[in-house]
Parts: C-alpha cells; structure tokens; sequence
C-alpha cells in the first residue's frame, strides 16, 4: 500500500492514550500521523512525536482543521473536546471520541501487551540459546583470573608479578563490560527510558553479544562507521535488533565469512547495514522474513519470531528495514531511521515508514 | 613398548611427562604452562584441534605426549571432534576435558568415549597439576 492511500489521522491528547496510539500507528502500514496535540507541551506523546518527527503542537484547533486529516482519535478524556472538535474540523473529517475512543485504547493496550509477551519470549529463547555460551564467555576469563592469582602466590619474581596483575586487571575489565551488555540485553522493554544512543557503539556491544550464542572466530568482522547522529531509543531494544541481526548472518554464513556492518548518512537518514557473505535468501522467502512464525530453520532452532521483532522495534522509532539478497553471494539488511528534529525525506519503497506528514 | 604411537615418559627424559594443553584463548595455555611447567612437566600447546593434530603429526614422527588437557568450544576443529580424533589415533594417551561448559550430558558422554577427567574452569592450578599426576599415573599403570 503506498502513502496515497494512507489514512491520515490527527491525536488529541499525548498522555498514555496517545503515546500509545502513536507506538501502534507508526508499525501500522497505511496509517500517516498528521499530528498530535496536547495542551501540556511537555506530555510523553509529544516528546515521543518529536523524537519521530510527527508534528507536535500545544494547538489542538490547529491540528483538527487541517484538511488533510481523514479522522480524529480524541483520548484527551475532556468533556468540552466533542464541540471544539465539531466546530473545527473539516467536513470530510470523521471523528472518534468517548466511549469508543476508550474503546480502541483498551484494543491497544491489549495488543501491546500482546507484543511484549512475544518480544519477551523471543528474547528469552535466545537467552536460552546464550547460556552456554555465556558460561563460556565468562568461565575463561575467571579461569584466567584463578590461574594467575594463584601464580603470583608461587612466585618470587616482581616482574611476573606485574604482569601477572596486568592481566588479571585486563580480565576484570573483559568481565565488567560483558555483565553490562548481559544487562542492557535482559533488561524487559517496559521500564525503558529514551536516551541518546550511539549507534556504532551499539553495534560493537552488539557483537561482543553475538559471541554468546555463535562463534565468531573464523568470522572477519569489518567495521564501517562514518559518523552519525545519536538516536533517542531504548540501547537494549537496538541491541536486540542488532544482535539479531547479526546472529542471523553469521548463523547463514555458517560461522565462516565476512561480516560487513555500516553507519552512514543516507538520503537525511541515519542507515545501518549490516551485510554477510552467506547463500542468501531465496526471493519466495524474501517477502515473507519479516512475518511472525516465518522460519528456514530447523524445528526447535528457531522461533521465527526473531526479524518481526526487528521489524516492529525499527518501526517503533519511526525507521524501517530493506533486505537485499543475492542468492550465492550474501544478505544485506539496511536499516534506516529518522534524524530528530529533521524532516525526512520520502524515499520511494515498498515496505513505507510513517510518511512524512504534510 | 615400541607399539605404542605415543610412548609413556621414559626416565632419560627428566620431565614428569609431557603436556599437551589444547585451549583457543593463550592466557588459558600460558597459565598452564606455567603452572605444570613449574610442576616439573613440559608442556606443548595447540590453539585449536586441527592445531594440535597438526602439532602432534608435524615432525616425521608423532610426537609423544602423555597426557592431553583440551577445550569444548574452539574454533576450526572443537574439542568433541578433536578428543574422538585422539581417542581413536592414540587410544592409550589420557584426556582431561577443562572447558567453561558446566555441561553433566557432554561430560557423561565424554567420559564413556574414556575421557579421565572432566574439569569446568576456572580450575584451580593445584587441582589440574592433581589431574595431570592422576592421568600420568593411570597411564603408567596401564601400559606397564
């Protein structure tokens, strides 16, 4: 469905309600948010509209006569909106309100309670999948750490000792940063603020990561990060899209190839790719990864819920993901996400963002 | 004696025997080797299994080892692979398996193919010197 065939809808409120319409609208395929308004410029749905470019206004009157608005959802729960709606809007413009604005709220909350139980549960089958690895990961350093401790007891020699210190303190490091990642990853989706998150940053974590649950040895990673503007979103839920990501592709190269990953400025908006070298992906397979329960792999390897978690946590933050595959030369999954506070360009594709309102 | 590819220690040799530590990460072989090294052992070390292999095959005769301490998760060939590659190229040499899998299935089945001990790091350094001396001493046993 292409934007001109859009419904163009118009927020009143930017309490929970909002916030919530917001969240659901942008993964929604044709569905365009011409604004949101709040008489409170400081309400959680306008800070998050701002964040994806979605005008945000403290001007409710302003927002509901803009011809363009096909409906207006009012959750602002005040009595005295029905009429100012009534007065301002344009005829064409259908309105919801009251009861059955209520109505489609609860359908909302339902429904993203819904999703976190499937992001969680996916998030959990990997955590399944990482214990061991995590046990390796760990076990080796700590080994290390006994190894030398209990040389620098034995010995008589400052200079060993030194060295000996050395590495412990290199291994004490190693350990600290990944209990950070372990925490950003397990962190539940619900209680997560927005920061300014650094995405090159995000994509090393994300491999230090990956080595959990995959080998990355005989994997040659190449890093390309031409700088970017940080984004506002959740770090473990970018983590979680990259780590996919990329656990994916080594997974379809087999453990043995190379792993290209990107940041670049593209079109005015923020592009990460990341690339491998593996068979790729069959074109009748192509359009459906993102749908839930699509898997190539092997019953009980995967949940197929993996690239549609990717898919809605990208176009929670207003971005969207391409896939490019070349059958016997490798994937690329180019992700691209809006800068704040830019307007975004449209860019022709068949797989829409939230469009950019006019 | 000659039958055996690896021959247990022989006294001219004046080690306690000779090591072969198998781990992909080198702090894990360096304090290995240390720690047998000081121990009285001489140590050899493979980064891998096809390093090892490859460590053991590479002179014009096998080389002798007598015991092999190896790693689970390595890359190129792991250590499943390589201990069945041992087990059936030099069945009398024991094996000590230290890998950070606290894993009771890989263990159990590992030691039914005769692996003699199964360590989960971190092991202390007394206690793989104690597993080394145990395994030099079952071999001993065995082939005298």
């Amino acid at each position: 469905m292409g934007p001109e065939q859009s419904i163009h809808i118009a927020i009143l409120g930017g309490g929970r309600g909002g916030t919530a319409l917001i969240e659901l609208f942008t993964r929604c395929h044709g569905i365009a948010i011409t604004g949101i308004a709040d008489t409170n410029p400081d309400a959680p749905g306008l800070r998050l509209a701002r964040n994806l470019n979605i005008p945000a206004t403290d001007d409710p009157v302003s927002l509901v006569s803009d011809m363009t608005v096909d409906l207006i959802v009012d959750v602002t729960g005040n009595p005295s909106m029905p009429a100012l709606i009534e007065r301002h809007k344009s005829a064409r413009a259908e309105f919801l309100g009251g009861t059955a604005a209520k109505l489609v709220w609860s359908l909302i909350q339902d429904e993203r309670d819904l999703y976190e139980h499937l992001a969680h549960a996916e998030k959990l089958s990997t955590l399944g999948t990482f214990a061991a690895g995590i046990a390796h990961e760990f076990n080796n350093p700590l080994h290390m750490m006994l190894g030398f401790a209990q040389l620098i007891q034995d010995t008589q020699d400052p200079a060993s000792v030194q060295e000996y210190i050395q590495e412990i303190v290199k291994q004490i490091k190693h350990l600290s940063n990944m209990s950070t990642s372990v925490n950003l990853y397990a962190r539940t989706s619900a209680q997560g603020e927005l920061v300014p998150v650094q995405i090159p940053k995000l994509l090393d974590e994300a491999v230090r990561m990956a080595k959990f649950s995959t080998i990355l040895d005989e994997v040659t990673v190449i890093p390309h990060y031409e700088p970017v503007p940080d984004i506002q979103a959740e770090p473990g839920e970018l983590l979680q899209v990259f780590m996919n990501l990329i656990v994916n592709a080594v997974q379809a190269m087999n453990a043995r190839g190379r792993l290209t990953l990107r940041t670049c400025m593209e079109n005015g908006s923020i592009t990460v790719s990341v690339e491998d070298t593996g068979p790729g992906i069959a074109p009748q397979d192509l359009a459906k990864i993102f749908a839930p329960f699509f898997t190539t792999k092997k019953t009980g390897k995967g949940t197929g819920l993996g690239l549609y978690i990717v898919d809605t946590i990208i176009r929670k933050y207003g971005g969207r993901i391409e896939p490019r595959s070349e059958v016997g030369k490798g994937t690329a999954f180019r992700i691209h996400f809006p800068v704040a506070g830019l307007p975004q360009q449209t860019v022709p594709s068949s797989h829409p963002a939230t469009p950019a309102s006019i | 004696m000659g039958m055996w590819p690896f021959g247990h220690h022989d006294p001219s040799r004046a080690s306690m025997g000779r090591v072969l530590i198998v781990d992909d990460e080198e702090n894990i072989r360096r304090v290995a080797r240390l720690t047998l090294t000081k121990a009285g052992y001489e140590v050899i070390e493979g980064k891998d299994g096809a390093d090892a292999i490859e460590a053991l095959n590479s002179g014009e005769n096998p080389l002798l080892v007598d015991v092999i301490i190896c790693d689970i998760r390595m890359p190129k060939i792991n250590g499943v692979e390589a201990i069945s590659y041992f087990r059936s190229q030099y069945p009398s040499v024991p094996i000590i398996v230290q890998t950070g899998f606290p894993d009771l299935n890989l263990a159990t089945s590992l030691m039914k193919q005769g692996v003699s001990d199964y360590l989960v790091k971190p092991v202390e350094n007394e206690k793989l010197i104690a597993a080394v001396a145990k395994a030099v001493e079952g071999r001993e046993m065995f082939t005298t």
